[in-house]
Formats: C-alpha cells, sequence, structure tokens
C-alpha cells in the first residue's frame, strides 16, 4: 500500500525505507487498525443509543446486551409526546440564531479593529479580551442572576442572547484573519478613498468570510448545547432551550430508558446533522485556533 | 491633478519628510512645484491620518486607513467590550464583593459588611475541603490523561492510513454534541446491571463495578464521559502545534540517527510546548467549571463523592440560597484556576527548556 510511507519519510530517509520496509508495512497495517479502533471507541456511543432508543424494554434489560436494534418505532412516538418538544426547538433555534447574528457582527467590528486598524492601545486590548477566557462561567453564576433578576431579564430570551452576543474565540479568530489580509488590499482602498466602514463591509468581510462561517457554526452549536445558564436563569418551558428540556424529561421520564433514548437521539441529530455537513469548516476551526497560539 | 486635491477646502498641515511643520491652505497647495512631490507628504486633515501620493505624475490623497488614534480603535470594540464588562468583568467585581458581605439576595440594602467572613466560613466547611478534593481527583482524571490520549491521537493521526479522515471527524464529534444528551448516553453505558461498561469488564473476567452508583467508582465513570467528549478538540489542537513543526527539522533529527522516541523527545516535544501549555490551560479551566455532566449523571452523590467545587457553588446559591456563602467559593475557584495556570505554565516551561 502507498498508505505506510510518511509524509515526512520523502526525500533523503527514503532511502532507508528501503531497508525497512517490511517493518514499515507493518506499522502501517498497525495504524490502520489503531486508527479504525479509536474510530470505533468515539462513535460507539452513538451507535448504542441509536440501538437502546429502538429497543423493547425487555431488550434493553438484557443481560447481556443486545447490538442489534428491534426496530420499535413506538418508543419515538411516546417521547416526543410526553414533552413541548416543538417549543424546546422552536425557542432553541430562535436562541442559537439570534445570538450568533449578534456575535458575528460584534466579532466582526473588535476583529477589524484589533487585526487592522493601528493604534497606540491594540495589543493591550487584545491581551485584555483575551484574558476573559480565564473567568469561568460558574463563577458569574450568582453576579449574573442577580443582575438579571435587577434589570428583569429572568426567564426571557434576553437572557439566553444578549450575554452571548460577543465572543472570544470569535474575536481571536478575526484578528487572526484580519491580520493576515494583504496590505496591497488596504491600500487600494485608500487610494479609492474608502471609508473604514465601507472597507469593512465590501472588502475585509468577503475576505474573511471562511472565519464568519467557522465562527458562525462555533457559537450556533455552543447556543445549542448550551445548559447551565438557561437552567439557572429560565423557568418556565416557554422560553427554555432543548438541553434543558431534555434534562428536565430525565428528570421526569428517567426510568423509560428507551423513551429517553429515543429524545436523546431527536434533539441531537440537528447538531450532528449539522456537523456532519459542515465538519471541514468545525475541523478547520479548531486548527486555526491551535495554530494561531504563537501569532 | 488640482481637480482632486480641491475637493478639500480644509487648512493642512503638510508635514515634508524631515523638515520642520508649516502651514499651508488649500491655495497653497498649487504653489509646490514638481519636485516637492517626488517625496510623500503624511498630513493630517481632521485629525485623519492621509498621505500624498505621486502616482504616475498624478497627485492622489490616500487616506491612511489603518492609522487612526486610540479613540477611534476603540469605537469597534465597544459592541463587544460592552457586552463583556456588562456580562462578565461587571459580575466578577460584583461577586468579589458580595463575598464580602453578608448579602440579601432580595433586599441588597441590608445586606451587612463581614470582612473574610464568608470566607472563614468556607475553610472551616467539611464540605468544602471534600469538594476541593473531588475537584483535584476530577482534574487530575481529565487534564494529564486527556492531555496524554489528546497528544497521543494526534500522533497516530498525523500519519497517512486507509480512512484517516473519517477517524478524525468521528474523534472530534462527542465535542460538539450537547453534554445533556450525551452523558445520558453514558449514564446507560455505566448501568451496573444492564451497561456495557460492565459487559466488556466481563468478557475480560475483571470484577463489575457500580459505577455512578458507587461512591468509590462514580467520578471514574464521569471522568471517562468527560475524556470521551472533549478530547477530539484537543486532538485538532494538538495536530495544528505538530504540523507547524517544520518537517525538516524532524528530518535532521532522524539524519542525526534519532529514533522516533528521540525525534519525539528532543524536536517535537520542546516545539510543541506552546500547544501544551494552551491545552493544559483550557482543559483545567473546562474541568474546573465541569457542571452539566455532574448534574446529569450523579447529582454529586453518591454520598457527595462527586461534588466537586463547582457543584457545591450551585448547590449553595441556587437550591439553599447561601449566596454569600456561594460568593466566596467563587472567588476561590477563580483564584485556583489562576493558580493551576500559573504552575503549569512554569511546570512545562522547565521541563522543555524554554
Amino acid at each position: 500500500m502507498a498508505n505506510d510511507i510518511r509524509p515526512e519519510s520523502r526525500g533523503t530517509s527514503t532511502n532507508l525505507s528501503i531497508f525497512f520496509k517490511g517493518h514499515l508495512k507493518g506499522q502501517g497495517w498497525f495504524r490502520i487498525f489503531l486508527g479504525w479502533f479509536l474510530l470505533l471507541m468515539f462513535i460507539f456511543p452513538f451507535y448504542w443509543v441509536i440501538v437502546t432508543s429502538l429497543n423493547g424494554s425487555s431488550q434493553v434489560m438484557q443481560y447481556p446486551p443486545t447490538f442489534l436494534p428491534h426496530w420499535q418505532w413506538i418508543n419515538y412516538l411516546r417521547a416526543w409526546s410526553e414533552a413541548p418538544w416543538v417549543t424546546y426547538f422552536a425557542n432553541t433555534i430562535f436562541i442559537a440564531s439570534t445570538t450568533t447574528l449578534l456575535a458575528l457582527a460584534t466579532s466582526l467590528l473588535a476583529g477589524f479593529s484589533l487585526g487592522v486598524l493601528q493604534f497606540k492601545t491594540r495589543n493591550l486590548w487584545f491581551a485584555a479580551i483575551l484574558s476573559l477566557l480565564m473567568i469561568p462561567q460558574t463563577v458569574l453564576l450568582i453576579p449574573d442572576y442577580i443582575l438579571m433578576r435587577d434589570i428583569g431579564w429572568l426567564n426571557t430570551y434576553w437572557v439566553q442572547i444578549v450575554p452571548w452576543g460577543a465572543s472570544v474565540f470569535g474575536i481571536f479568530l478575526l484578528r487572526q484573519y484580519m491580520l493576515s489580509l494583504p496590505r496591497e488590499l488596504i491600500e487600494a482602498a485608500e487610494l479609492d478613498g474608502a471609508s473604514r466602514m465601507k472597507f469593512l463591509a465590501r472588502v475585509a468581510m468577503p475576505m474573511v468570510k471562511p472565519a464568519l462561517v467557522v465562527i458562525g457554526l462555533y457559537v450556533f452549536i455552543g447556543s445549542w448545547d448550551s445548559f447551565l445558564w438557561p437552567f439557572i436563569m429560565t423557568q418556565s418551558p416557554s422560553v427554555q432551550p432543548i438541553e434543558v428540556g431534555l434534562a428536565s424529561f430525565l428528570g421526569t421520564n428517567g426510568y423509560d430508558w428507551t423513551g429517553l433514548s429515543a429524545a436523546v437521539v431527536f434533539t441531537t441529530l440537528p447538531v450532528m446533522l449539522l456537523f456532519l455537513v459542515a465538519q471541514r469548516q468545525f475541523l478547520e476551526g479548531a486548527h486555526a485556533f491551535g495554530s494561531g497560539l504563537k501569532g | 491633478m488640482e481637480n482632486k486635491f480641491n475637493r478639500y477646502s480644509y487648512k493642512i498641515d503638510v508635514q515634508p519628510s524631515g523638515s520642520r511643520e508649516k502651514t499651508v491652505d488649500n491655495s497653497a497647495k498649487i504653489q509646490f512645484n514638481k519636485r516637492n512631490w517626488d517625496t510623500k507628504y503624511d498630513i493630517i486633515i481632521n485629525r485623519s491620518a492621509m498621505q500624498f501620493v505621486d502616482i504616475g505624475g498624478t497627485l492622489m490623497i490616500r487616506h491612511r486607513l489603518n492609522k487612526v488614534t486610540s479613540l477611534e480603535g476603540f469605537v469597534y470594540l465597544v459592541p463587544a467590550v460592552s457586552i463583556f464588562l456588562f456580562f462578565i468583568v461587571g459580575p466578577a467585581l460584583f461577586v468579589l464583593g458580595i463575598s464580602f458581605f453578608h448579602y440579601n439576595i432580595l433586599n441588597s440594602v441590608s445586606s451587612r459588611f463581614t470582612g473574610l467572613a464568608n470566607y472563614h466560613q468556607v475553610f472551616t466547611t467539611e464540605a468544602f475541603w471534600r469538594s476541593l478534593l473531588n475537584t483535584l481527583y476530577f482534574i487530575i482524571g481529565t487534564v494529564p490523561t486527556g492531555t496524554f490520549f489528546a497528544l497521543f491521537i494526534a500522533l497516530v493521526l498525523m500519519n497517512k492510513f486507509t480512512g484517516r479522515g473519517i477517524v478524525r471527524v468521528g474523534v472530534f464529534a462527542p465535542y460538539v454534541t450537547p453534554v445533556v444528551a450525551t452523558s445520558i448516553i453514558w449514564i446507560w453505558i455505566l448501568n451496573p446491571q444492564f451497561g456495557l461498561a460492565n459487559g466488556i469488564l466481563h468478557a475480560f473476567r475483571l470484577p463489575e463495578v457500580g459505577w455512578l452508583q458507587s461512591p468509590r467508582w462514580a467520578m471514574v465513570g464521569v471522568v471517562l464521559y468527560t475524556l470521551w467528549h472533549g478530547v477530539g478538540f484537543n486532538v485538532v489542537i494538538f495536530m495544528a502545534g505538530l504540523s507547524s513543526i517544520s518537517a525538516e527539522l524532524r528530518e535532521a533529527a532522524r539524519i542525526d540517527g534519532a529514533n522516533r522516541w528521540q525525534e519525539f523527545q528532543k524536536v517535537i516535544w520542546p516545539l510543541l510546548s506552546p500547544t501544551t501549555v494552551f491545552i493544559l490551560i483550557i482543559t483545567t479551566i473546562t474541568s474546573v467549571q465541569a457542571f452539566t455532566q455532574f448534574y446529569t449523571m450523579t447529582q454529586g452523590g453518591p454520598i457527595n463523592a462527586t461534588t466537586t467545587t463547582s457543584y457545591l457553588l450551585y448547590q449553595q446559591a441556587f437550591l439553599f440560597f447561601h449566596t454569600s456563602y456561594a460568593a466566596a467559593l467563587a472567588v476561590i475557584l477563580f483564584l485556583i484556576i489562576i493558580g493551576l495556570t500559573l504552575v503549569q505554565t512554569q511546570v512545562v516551561r522547565t521541563n522543555t527548556g524554554n
């Protein structure tokens, strides 16, 4: 197989690989085995919940466990009818989309300032914003709860959107992208006499589109997945998002394993589909975050 | 050339490079002869930087788009920074304040300043020390282990093999899933009677354990879930770090007769240290504030075996309404994170000689 030669073993060391051909070939098979074993470990729980969600209660209580589904779609109907899922879904989609738009706007402006504009305090601001990562959310629960109560935001959509409308990750990533905009682009805009906002909207924004997509995806998923914040800040299902709904469902229907598994499947399905469609962007986002560390 | 210039009827400060500042007005410009325009002139009109440029004999005025004052630069930061100030920085200071008061959550005016009394109370309750141990246990279970696994998997995935792309996506997938949903899957996997985990132990003729229902194994169960959920992100970060290490350096090491382990030890590991520090710090912060999986999987039990400091904070603040006590806990939690961050940065630096 052509695969067992490592990319870095081209060039001088290729000569050596002739001597160790058998050895390398062995490693190749070992690698494939190891890789697929890892894959199995990481995705098996997903398979498992699907199997459980399609089994009858007798198969679930079977020991040793059964690995094949018995197509009990009734579990889905039961789970779906026992909680206001449509409301939860609608709330989540609304909250996640508006949070994403807000975070994109604020990150774009801040990233433009920190990446393109040159002013004395810009590195200071950047360091200050990055240091926010050190403040854990749990620390902020109490004061934010009091704050939200005092401004009348408890149990509203506002509390779930506005505080998450600025993203340190988003600002970081956009700054990286803005820094790498070619100088000529700025000079050309200068000669055309374009204003800063015009430059941002017409020139910079199309150039950083990949970063915007990545940030949008991460903020959207982050909002969709969030639990602790809406759990503390809201009480009524009419404004609560899907994960809080699922946790309540666990509390009330926790004994019904097949129904619970079905609920897990249909509440996670949109996230999984989004991830599978945009997996390249998700991985690129993490990759860009990782490679930007030294910059 | 005149047309371009005449659009501006401001008084302009012209600063020819080297010579002293002189003020000219619009009409004065005409008096410049061609020779003067050979160099660039930075001028300031209405406080914004512009530049005269001679392009093919045509005089152009160029706005310096990216040269701004600190105030102008800040204007673009206002939306993000005001959200941060209002919901993060302000509240962080507020919680620090509360921690020195006997805070009355229903009527804040009647709060009493009590100095360090809340901290004294925290440090003298056994529940706090217990929670600190649990947090430490959880951190040890997730941070060094998670970093090790992530690096190992990243090294495996840096090699080309059939299906590498799929494996990478699969390893990353749990990271994007909601903790509530996927921790529920693991409650079932870790079920002592019907779960998969005990099934596997049984198949290997190992003693079965009570997992989430046993004070001894509950934390291990939560750690297993957390590793499964979070490791994929760190894998990708490590892969980014690894791919930025130049292939020539590694090849040079190989030519010098280094084996794979020496190549890792002497080349990869030291050069990877910024990435490693980053992952250690991020994983620590995430672990210290981990809440959701504890809420769904164990609710802090059995017999407080999984009540971490974050979980204790939640209980004290939102179940028992001991606001001041919980505020002191929050401040301590923050100090712990700062402390761990500094220690890790130091340790990795000394170990890699940077």
